[in-house]
């Protein structure tokens, strides 16, 4: 098991986020969590990665509790992510944004490899490399927050409302990207989605959250053909 | 001709100081968007350490270079202490928290160093330039030098090294930082520590420019250098050594040389009023 979340509470003041859901990824899956806007599925993310603190549960990542760890250690560990609405460093430029992403590593990571293959995989960060963050269109700084997710060659990537904000083929590249990543390099990912179509398409399992819990959950596959399924989140109707 | 050359010399002077004390604050401003108002108490507190290790020593380069080390763990600490817990807070709370700090370390200075004028007797070693009948001291020589390293170091920390990238990042958006393995809370730290150990350069090179330490001469600083990074632009290094290069020479020419009616201090709040009126993101700010 890659990652095990056991009994996760979150609470924002009085405000319960997530009350006590358990969940489970193995090494080389490609996971979403999918729901409605304010289901809590952020906030999942946010405490795995650190950056919002658990009211109450257990967070074991490669055997180990990262429970207690700060959100750089658990970076540092392995676990990146690629926030909602990206979240680049707007004045920094493309490459410094990058350079971010393997803060403390540079000397344990080939970064030209790393360059060569993130520019392949996105080429417009290429031609952006010197522009400052904050003048890339809203795809761009998309791809731009994976890549600086990916720079330090993750064990687990993390990855936030990806397709928000996105042109439809954009959202199309994103994910076949993602697919890619998992298919070709066995990259394990979590995605946390409001788009339940086009992550349940590339996932392997799902969980599916109502306001704070896990109501369903189950193979990516049965998920979409599930009627109950399709009629409240897939918005098809049965 | 002579006359208003040598001001322009000390106005660039002055401004160079006004810059060191600056610093700090744009870069607190920066990093945490608090307003750092004890700022200008680190600097007092670096004249009075200064002149008491040179005195202790004999040596003007322990002297300051304790009293940048000394101001450095006093900045950590009242991050640390003050600013850290109070981050949840409205800004104003940090503000508030930020004037009580300002106001205990001048009762401090008055306390253990008692309420009168101390001199600072001290050469600076930089050589004295003549030319073409005019005089640069030392002392401007010395003030000219240390300013222009100061803000090339400066410089070459926050654009050319990973520290730098990460000081930038944080000031940027924190927990976005963090996720990318940065030590926030640390770079935050190092921060004050940078920004202090400057503002006990300026305090150093004050006390000897003056010949004067005493514990309300961070007073008119504090609110100065407030003045002077909204006029730079909050936030923005660059903008607030420029605004502080350009009131040191506003200053010097118009009240001492042109023979403005005006308090020489009041210049600073009147650019910052006007800035907030036609100008608000500040020279170099952005938005």
């Amino acid at each position: 098991m890659l990652l095990e979340v056991k009994n996760m509470h979150i609470a924002y003041g009085d405000i319960r986020a997530v009350s006590g859901i358990d969940f489970s990824i193995e090494q080389g899956e490609l996971v979403s969590i999918i729901g409605a806007n304010g289901a809590g599925k952020t906030s999942i993310l946010n405490s795995i990665m650190g950056i919002v603190p658990l009211k109450n549960g257990k967070i074991v990542f490669e055997n180990e509790d990262i429970t207690s760890l700060a959100a750089h250690q658990r970076a540092r560990a392995g676990i990146r992510m690629v926030p909602e609405r990206a979240r680049v460093f707007p004045r920094l430029t493309v490459y410094e944004n990058l350079m971010t992403g393997v803060y403390g590593l540079r000397k344990t990571i080939n970064l030209d490899v790393q360059i060569a293959w993130l520019y392949d995989l996105f080429p417009i960060l290429r031609e952006r490399n010197d522009q400052p963050a904050e003048t890339l269109s809203g795809g761009e700084q998309q791809q731009l927050a994976i890549a600086r997710a990916l720079i330090s060659n993750p064990s687990l990537l993390l990855v936030d409302e990806v397709s928000m904000g996105l042109m439809p083929k954009l959202v199309d590249q994103v994910f076949d990207v993602l697919k890619q990543l998992n298919d070709q390099r066995g990259l394990t990912i979590l995605i946390v989605e409001q788009n339940a179509i086009a992550s349940l398409e590339i996932s392997h399992r799902a969980y599916v959250l109502e306001t704070g819990a896990i109501v369903h959950q189950g193979m990516a596959s049965a998920l979409l053909e599930d009627p109950k399924i399709k009629e409240v989140y897939l918005g098809t109707g049965a | 001709m002579q006359l208003f050359i040598e001001q322009l010399l000390n106005g660039v002077a002055m401004g160079s100081i006004y810059a060191l004390i600056t610093l700090g604050l744009a870069l607190v401003y920066g990093i945490l968007r608090i307003l750092h108002i004890a700022h200008a108490a680190i600097y007092t507190v670096g004249a009075y350490v200064g002149l008491f290790l040179f005195k202790l020593s004999g040596s003007l380069i322990i002297g300051v270079a304790g009293s940048m080390v000394f101001c450095a763990l006093l900045g950590v600490g009242i991050e640390r202490f003050v600013y850290y817990p109070l981050l949840k807070y409205p800004p104003y709370v940090p503000l508030i928290g930020s004037i009580a700090v300002m106001l205990a370390i001048e009762e401090l200075c008055r306390l253990v160093a008692g309420p009168q004028i101390l001199t600072f007797q001290a050469v600076l070693p930089f050589p004295q330039f003549q030319i073409g009948g005019i005089t640069v001291s030392s002392t401007l020589t010395a003030v000219y030098c240390i300013t222009a390293l100061v803000l090339l170091l400066l410089w070459y920390i926050t654009s050319k090294t990973e520290l730098g990238l990460a000081m930038r990042a944080v000031s940027q958006d924190i927990p976005i930082a963090d996720a990318m393995g940065i030590n926030s809370h640390l770079i935050v730290s190092l921060t004050f520590a940078i920004g202090s150990a400057i503002a006990a350069v300026a305090g150093s090179l004050v006390g000897i420019y003056y010949n004067q330490v005493y514990p309300t001469m961070g007073t008119v600083p504090a609110y100065k250098t407030l003045a002077l990074i909204v006029v730079g632009g909050l936030g923005s290094v660059p903008g607030a050594v420029v605004a502080s290069l350009l009131l040191g020479v506003a200053e010097t020419l118009l009240i001492g040389y042109a023979n403005i009616p005006l308090p020489r201090d009041a210049l600073a709040f009147i650019a910052m009023i006007a800035v907030l009126m036609w100008r608000s993101e500040g020279l170099l700010g952005s938005r």
